[in-house]
């Protein structure tokens, strides 16, 4: 299971009740505009990134400690005008599903907000680490 | 002029250690080639190796002199390198030598061998004996891998040899 399937996962549930649905598609164009911004209302998760890196060097390259860093971005968009009811209670919920990610050492999850026309949209970076 | 570089496959340094009790001073050889090779642990995920083989010095000054004069005492000799902790390494070890931490409190006397550059025929190595100290292991929520020093306090000289 990825790193993806398990946020995806946590936040479908934690979001069960809440004026906004959650997406198992990844945030595609669809006429050059991100399926976040043409559905509102709608949390979508994007395809994970991932980076090894070495983290201890040993004489012996077999030996050497990688880390795993992946990250993730999520968004929602909604009416900047009329907000749906709840959404600090979402916010709080799709910040808090970092914390379902096991084997990680490292749970973050930034929020960021950008203004667009009427619309506002919701941007979550998520970022673990982990020991490989 | 060959450097001795240590960055290829092949060529990595390599410690091994022999803590199974028996007395192998009359020739170390035996610890790692014959009878006492069953009982050999390699010390994985060395980070830093660094071998010290200071004699000590005696200076006095004289009054028709105008600088120090000096002699060489005995050496102090020591292998010090810092490793990333293997649990087998660290706790199991190999058949009569424990692991790192019980032969360190067990005080047991380690014969160990350092190969420079490789292990394979014609490379060269030191060896002796001594007692394994200097264990600090730490870790830490941003490094979450145990590491720590390892000293090897030599009793006696290094010898050199090579790989038959």
């Amino acid at each position: 299971m990825t790193i993806r399937d398990t946020l995806l996962a946590n936040v479908t549930t934690s979001l069960v009740g809440s004026n906004i649905s959650v997406s198992t598609e990844l945030p595609w164009n669809s006429g050059n505009v991100p399926l976040f911004t043409k559905n509102m209302k709608v949390c979508y998760i994007d395809e994970q990134s991932e980076d090894v890196s070495t983290v201890i060097e040993t004489m012996t390259v077999d030996d050497n400690v990688y880390q795993t860093e992946t990250t993730l971005t999520a968004y929602i968009s909604v009416d900047a005008k009329n907000q749906p009811g709840g959404m600090t209670e979402v916010i709080s919920n799709v910040l808090n599903s970092r914390n379902s990610v096991s084997n990680v050492f490292i749970r973050e999850c930034n929020m960021e907000t950008e203004l667009t026309e009427d619309r506002i949209t919701y941007t979550f970076l998520y970022r673990f680490l982990s020991i490989t | 002029m060959s450097y001795i570089n240590v960055a290829e496959t092949g060529q990595f340094v390599t410690l091994k250690i022999n803590a199974d009790g028996f007395d192998y001073s009359s020739n170390v050889d035996v610890a790692f080639d014959g009878a006492g090779s069953a009982n050999v642990v390699t010390v994985p995920a060395l980070t830093e190796i660094t071998l010290n083989a200071t004699p000590g010095l005696f200076r006095w000054k004289q009054l028709d002199a105008l600088s120090e004069y000096v002699v060489t005492t005995a050496s102090t000799n020591s292998l010090a390198a810092t490793v990333v902790l293997d649990e087998t390494s660290f706790f199991t070890g190999a058949n009569s030598t424990l692991g790192i931490f019980a032969t360190t409190n067990n005080k047991t006397p380690t014969y160990f061998r350092m190969y420079w550059q490789g292990t394979t025929s014609s490379d060269k190595y030191v060896q002796g004996v001594g007692y394994l100290a200097g264990l600090a292991p730490v870790v830490t929520p941003d490094s979450p891998v145990w590491t720590s020093p390892l000293t090897i306090e030599v009793s006696g000289a290094f010898t050199e040899g090579t790989v038959a």
